[in-house]
């Protein structure tokens, strides 16, 4: 699984967007660690969040679940979330499950911070 | 008249046996399990037969004899019978020895003859051959010192142990004992049952163990426990076609000229029975006379009943039970008037009283009863039973004994009320033999799900009534609504419940099954069936129905059935009135022809769960945690490759898979916390079970999951933790939970689309 160091985001500190790594099985062990990640940042202001599924292979419900308290908490924070790098399968259980309601879905990385980057939320292909 | 039919070969020699092998009928499994039995051979060491009442076990044991005997080379067949003249343990322990040594000396030198005349121990040791001599005489040594220090303790573990001593010295003999329950009224300071349990549990001789079932786990006390080791073989009667080939040997060897309507007859009345068939057989030869018609065969019945062989048979097991004439005189009352009193019970007080009994010796002569099968005591309750034979004993034997009523008349009665019964027996065979078999229906019911119109006549009707055979199947195949047959755990007759159902209903023809509906085992999901098969030329009519429905709802009510469904059964189904009736009972209604579609579907329902055991079926366990779900799931991967199935559908399965195997983590407080699953391939689907101990999944959890997925909306507070079930439901083309004992079963379906 790669791994962004805490505090490290592609804008800098304060920057309004972070990126963090899924691992390769999307697991409540897994979720937690994102959900930490995710709130560390979000602690530190960031009001952006990429998360980036590009090593996963498979996500659980548990893990689906944690991810949709991430989705809560940047959204108590004023923060905007976007998935990356989702394959077909998993972005199939995303929508199934209703995430996707929730979070923007990004075919890469570059270009979900393109679309943070822009003013606009319509940039982002939301579902 | 019939013509006696070969069933085997003959065998050369018959020895202990008293019908030729090729005679003795239906018992061909039974001989099998015991052949089976061979020294350090896998398997059970031994066979506990447990026999009906004059079944036929020792003649079973005999013919066992017989065909080991003729295998030379083999392990020594040793038979030897407990008899209650025996009177001491340490003297059937010697007669034991004497027997066995005698058995083992006339099979090693192939000289059955020996058996005839059984030599004395010493006189033996000049028949010995050469090989056995030195150890036989050490035996007989042994037993010599014991016996003269008049120890007999050690005499009677040295006499019962000789197969072991034997076997030490490359003897191997296999010990066949029969009328096992007689030597627990042998005097003695030893517990033979005991002993014997030991000393054939230590060892690697194979015994069988015969006698009646009622008192063989009494007398062996750790043979139940030992099931493995000493597996059980069921004797019961002998089935009615069984029973007819017996009847047509036994008159063949006898010459006795036997008509096929008798012969049925006497089938029939002896209810199968082994011994009485060829009892009667035999008084028929003894008197010179035929059995070519149905007044030929009474006549003969009842002279042997209050005269013959079976008369002093059955007088001999009341004398065993209660010896003193004045006791046997009110046995003979009261079990007159207790079988009198169809399916009636007593309470053991009352039995008490009325032979003038109590205590200790009240017990004995009611467990003597019971382990003769003449009635059924539980400790508190007495109800009489025994066969049809039994029944016209007591009935004759208290008119003539207690009634002192003249020979000539009870003769007489016995007679016409045997000419009055005999088509009544052969009617209801023939009833039986037709009848739809409800009780093993019921008995296969198993969560399947059957088209609806299987069990409502009325739209059965509308649907399939002049349709050709091909177009009903396909149309009951296309068939969406459904109903989920309960899980049935328990069936038997309706009589068996509510006794004086009898009176209005043959026995095979009203069942009772008690089962679960789908939900789990709660006191909600308990439900009883009561089914009923009625008599009806044309389509039974509304009173008709209206009579069994309120039949079968008193059963239900006496028997304080909380929830019973009613199930009636005609031939031709129901006219329209009737089965508004059935629908306004709530009651379901079939004809015959929806019953055996209804059975054929069930049948090929069995079948396939039979056949689960394919070469393409693969299983696997994992334990619970350390992310194991995807060792699971990287080997459905490779299952689910072998069918080609796309990698779309294979990510599904593995999705599905993965939620499967958390939610059995997380739901079951599993004992062993592992997960089984089985991966079985068919040419058109992939099926997956996955399955685990401890508590069923709740069922809070199952409806929340499938209210959510019918609602179809997300509400991620309430629903984010009962999302397992919704995934594999979207996941996969078939999703089913199966009752298992202890656990939750999850089947989970793929097809195949190319």
């Amino acid at each position: 699984m790669t791994d962004t160091p805490a505090g490290q985001t592609p804008e800098g500190r304060g920057c309004p967007a972070a990126v963090v790594y899924a691992g390769g099985y999307v697991n409540k062990l897994d979720a937690r660690r994102l959900e930490r990640e995710c709130r560390l940042k979000l602690g530190e202001g960031c009001r952006a969040l990429v998360i980036n599924f590009r090593d996963t292979e498979l996500v659980n419900s548990i893990g689906v679940s944690i991810l949709l308290d991430v989705i809560d908490a940047a959204e108590r924070a004023g923060a905007r979330v976007v998935f990356s790098n989702v394959n077909q399968h998993n972005l199939q259980l995303f929508e199934m499950l209703g995430l996707t309601k929730h979070a923007a879905v990004a075919d890469s990385e570059e270009a979900a911070l393109d679309a943070l980057r822009s003013s606009s939320a319509a940039s982002v292909s939301g579902h | 008249m019939p013509t006696r039919r070969q069933n085997k070969s003959p065998r050369e020699r018959r020895v202990l046996g008293r019908v030729p092998a090729e005679h003795f009928v239906g018992r061909d499994a039974a001989l099998a399990q015991i052949a089976a039995l061979a020294p350090h051979a896998s398997g059970p060491r031994g066979v506990t037969v447990l026999a009906a009442p004059f079944s036929g076990a020792s003649e079973l044991l005999r013919q066992s004899y017989d065909n080991l005997f003729g295998e030379r080379g083999g392990a020594s067949p040793v038979y030897f019978a407990f008899a209650r003249s025996d009177r001491t343990a340490a003297r059937a322990a010697r007669r034991f020895l004497n027997s066995f040594l005698v058995q083992l000396v006339a099979h090693r030198r192939d000289s059955p003859e020996m058996l005839l005349a059984p030599p004395g121990l010493r006189d033996l040791l000049d028949l010995v051959t050469p090989s056995d001599y030195e150890w036989v005489e050490r035996i007989i040594a042994s037993y010599e010192r014991a016996r003269d220090e008049a120890d007999e303790r050690a005499v009677v573990r040295l006499c019962l142990s000789a197969p072991q001593q034997a076997a030490a010295r490359g003897s191997r003999s296999i010990v066949l004992l029969d009328d096992v329950h007689s030597a627990e009224h042998l005097a003695g300071d030893l517990d033979l049952g005991q002993e014997i349990t030991q000393i054939a549990a230590q060892s690697d001789v194979p015994y069988v163990f015969a006698g009646q079932r009622r008192r063989l786990s009494d007398f062996f006390p750790g043979l139940d426990d030992r099931s493995h080791e000493f597996a059980p073989l069921r004797l019961e009667n002998l089935a009615p076609d069984d029973a007819r080939r017996l009847a047509e040997n036994a008159a063949f060897e006898r010459g006795v000229a036997l008509s096929a309507e008798t012969r049925d007859l006497l089938a029939q009345q002896l209810e199968g029975s082994p011994y009485f068939i060829s009892a009667v057989v035999r008084a028929a030869k003894d008197a010179g006379r035929g059995l070519t018609g149905f007044g030929e065969f009474q006549k003969i019945y009842v002279d042997d009943l209050l005269g013959g062989r079976v008369g002093r048979r059955l007088t001999s097991v009341l004398e065993e039970i209660a010896p003193p004439l004045e006791l046997r005189r009110s046995l003979l009352r009261v079990l007159h008037e207790s079988a009198e009193n169809v399916g009636g019970r007593s309470p053991v007080e009352a039995w008490g009283r009325r032979l003038g009994l109590e205590g200790e010796s009240l017990l004995n002569v009611l467990e003597g009863l019971h382990a003769h099968e003449l009635v059924s005591f539980n400790g508190t309750l007495v109800q009489a039973g025994g066969s049809t034979p039994w029944r016209d004993y007591l009935r004759a034997g208290y008119r003539l004994q207690v009634a002192a009523e003249p020979r000539a008349l009870v003769v007489a009665d016995t007679l016409v009320e045997g000419m009055k019964r005999a088509p009544q027996t052969m009617a209801r065979h023939y009833r039986r033999e037709a009848s739809a078999g409800l009780r093993e229906l019921l008995a296969m019911f198993d969560q399947q799900r059957v088209p609806a119109s299987l069990l409502h006549n009325d739209r059965f009707n509308r649907t399939y009534r002049g349709v050709t055979p091909e177009e009903v199947a396909s149309g009951l195949d296309a068939e969406t609504d459904l109903v989920r047959l309960p899980q049935v755990v328990h069936a038997a007759s309706c009589a068996a419940f509510h006794p004086p159902m009898m009176l209005v209903c043959d026995e095979e023809r009203c069942a009772v099954a008690h089962g679960f509906d789908a939900s789990p085992y709660t006191d909600a999901s308990e439900v009883v069936w009561i089914a009923a098969e009625i008599d009806s030329k044309l389509e039974a009519g509304r009173a008709l129905a209206e009579v069994w429905c309120d039949r079968l709802a008193q059963v239900s009510h006496a028997c304080g059935f909380r929830r019973a469904r009613l199930w009636l059964v005609a031939p031709e189904g129901f006219s329209a009135e009737a089965n508004d009736l059935l629908n306004e009972r709530e009651a379901f209604g079939s004809s015959r022809a929806q019953l055996e579609l209804l059975s054929a579907r069930l049948r090929v329902e069995g079948r396939a769960k039979a056949d689960e055991a394919s070469p393409d079926e693969f299983e696997m366990v994992i334990p619970m945690g350390e992310d194991s779900e995807l060792i699971a799931a990287s080997t459905v991967e490779q299952i689910a490759r072998r069918l080609d199935f796309q990698p779309e559908a294979i990510n599904q399965i593995k999705t599905a898979l993965v939620e499967a195997c958390i939610n059995a983590a997380e739901h079951s407080l599993s004992p062993d916390r592992k997960i089984y699953q089985r991966f079985r391939l068919e040419s058109d689907k992939l099926v997956v079970t996955v399955s685990s101990r401890g508590i069923t999944l709740p069922t809070a959890n199952l409806a929340a999951a499938q209210t959510h997925e019918n609602n179809g909306h997300d509400s991620p507070e309430a629903g984010r933790r009962g999302w397992g079930l919704k995934l594999i439901r979207t996941l996969m083309d078939e999703v089913e939970f199966e009752r298992v004992d202890d656990g939750t079963r999850l089947r989970m379906t793929k097809y195949l689309r190319k």
